[in-house]
């Protein structure tokens, strides 16, 4: 009861540009789905540390409603549930139109963005009240002030946590398999269906999503470095890693 | 730091490579276990499903629990027990080589490359595939699929074949028969292409069966065989002689008429030149 290996499948023949093709299609996705959800995030974030009730409500609605029910209803919602509500012929232009990777980017951007809204909230709420106090006595409305002074700071407090969510995004995507989008994951699947070899084609999968993530983690590590505000914020030995 | 972690990811593979190698044939292992644990599904009526009554039944679960069962007891002696996991095109080969599964009685066509890697028993249904799709659809086969939506089940052959001869044709592939179903009710894909009898079975099951119509001529050939692990002759002599014995005293008949025949889940009749190709299939004792 041997298994025989046979890793030179995954170069020979289509397989090579199968995994390329899914590996373009995972990037799209979530990149897509990545810029969706640090707008969604950005907003529902700052509302929900605003000084105007009906504000605070109507974010904490969004975050709460998105965030507590599985990705993968979220999935079927976007393709299955959604479509029927538009017009017909928008209906018919999409569905020639990859509709299904659509409602991917939609229901990944969506449902992260309302974990972004969290994690931005949190950077917002660690910033001292007198820094508030300093923007509003040097007279700047509360637009300004957060525009200016509170999202900015916000925004580099929370780069490990939003790109622990970055990650989680991209490998988030591979749910997105289960309405046809032929994203990484869909692909290594593909191969072992032609080839019937399983391992191979999960080895590949498998490497493939850990030097993608390596490769974003380190860059924001980069990125959390250079943007970092000397004095500002309490760096330590924490960027060695 | 990275050369040692490269290091043990190597280590962490060779392990779980090496542990698949175990030497211990798998009538040891129910032997041992008093089990015979099988991959199915549960959404593939009338072969694997789960019915009405939130049981676990079907064609190929009954030719297992009556067909090779009783040859196990006998040849080792005792009461085998059995248990079903479930089972996906993309999970069942896995399944068998891990040793989750001792053998995969669902839906799964016997292929040449598939014989590389999984042993199959004799033929026990013969099909091929067509389209699903709503009553007076443009669709009538293979012909008229250009450039429509059209889609299949992930990890079947019937994917394979449209990619292969009508390349502009829009394939959205599924991961499961219900999600592909949703796309097709839902106007997504025009059409869904499986084995005939899946499609068969699928309408049967429809909440309305009459709007939906199975057609084309079968552009495929898929004979269905029972995967076991590769080179254990002594448990594919089992299972093979359970499904002979079957095909010689009427059982397997039986069992037809239960889930294909007039009354049965799914009316399918078994053509004269189907029911002598599988009877041929049996040797003499």
């Amino acid at each position: 009861m041997n298994y025989q290996l046979n890793w030179s499948i995954l170069w020979s023949g289509q397989t090579g540009g199968w995994l390329l093709n899914g590996l373009l299609t995972t990037l799209e996705i979530s990149s897509l789905a990545w810029l969706l959800a640090l707008t969604l995030g950005n907003v529902a974030g700052a509302l929900r540390t605003a000084p105007i009730p009906p504000f605070r409500w109507l974010a904490s609605a969004y975050v709460e409603f998105f965030r507590n029910v599985p990705l993968l209803v979220w999935m079927f919602f976007w393709y299955f549930g959604m479509p029927p509500l538009l017009p017909q012929a928008l209906q018919d232009w999409l569905l020639d139109h990859g509709a299904e990777f659509w409602a991917g980017v939609c229901a990944l951007g969506v449902y992260h963005g309302a974990r972004f809204s969290e994690v931005i909230r949190s950077g917002i709420q660690s910033i001292p009240k007198t820094q508030f106090e300093a923007a509003h006595s040097t007279g700047l409305t509360v637009w300004q002030t957060y525009r200016l002074i509170i999202v900015p700071i916000a925004l580099r407090l929370i780069i490990p946590p939003a790109t622990n969510e970055t990650l989680n995004l991209i490998k988030n995507s591979s749910v997105a398999l289960t309405i046809g989008v032929a994203e990484l994951t869909f692909q290594t699947r593909q191969i072992e269906t032609y080839t019937a070899k399983a391992f191979e084609a999960l080895a590949a999968g498998t490497v493939v999503y850990l030097v993608l993530c390596l490769a974003i983690s380190t860059l924001m590590a980069v990125v959390e470095r250079r943007v970092a505000i000397p004095g500002m914020i309490a760096q330590g030995n924490a960027s060695e890693f | 730091m990275k050369r040692r972690f490269c290091f043990w990811l190597i280590v962490l593979l060779g392990i779980s490579i090496a542990d698949l190698s175990r030497a211990e044939t798998t009538l040891e292992k129910i032997d041992k276990s008093g089990t015979l644990i099988i991959g199915t599904r549960t959404g593939s009526p009338p072969f694997a499903y789960v019915n009405k009554n939130n049981e676990w039944v079907g064609f190929s679960i009954d030719l297992v629990e009556k067909a090779i069962l009783p040859v196990l007891n006998k040849k080792l002696n005792k009461q085998i027990k059995l248990e079903k996991k479930e089972s996906a095109p993309q999970t069942r080969i896995p399944l068998l080589q891990s040793n989750a599964v001792d053998l995969i009685a669902e839906t799964m066509t016997d292929t040449q490359s598939r014989r590389d890697n999984v042993d199959f028993s004799l033929t026990f249904f013969v099909t091929g595939a067509q389209f699903l799709v709503k009553k007076g659809g443009a669709i009538k086969g293979i012909q008229t699929i250009a450039g429509k939506r059209i889609a299949a089940q992930q990890g079947s052959t019937n994917a394979k074949i449209i990619r292969e001869r009508v390349p502009s044709a829009k394939l959205l592939e599924f991961p499961d028969q219900p999600a592909a179903f949703q796309a097709l009710a839902q106007g997504q894909v025009q059409g869904y292409t499986n084995d005939g009898i899946q499609l068969a079975g699928l309408k049967a099951k429809a909440p309305k069966p009459d709007d939906w119509a199975v057609v084309g001529e079968f552009f495929s050939y898929e004979p269905y065989g029972i995967a076991m692990r590769k080179n254990d002759s002594d448990f594919r002599q089992a299972v093979n002689v359970g499904l002979m014995d079957a095909l010689a005293s009427n059982l397997y008949f039986e069992i037809y008429d239960k889930w294909f025949g007039p009354k049965g889940e799914v009316p399918y009749p078994l053509l004269p030149e189907t029911k002598r190709f599988l009877q041929m299939q049996v040797v003499p004792k």
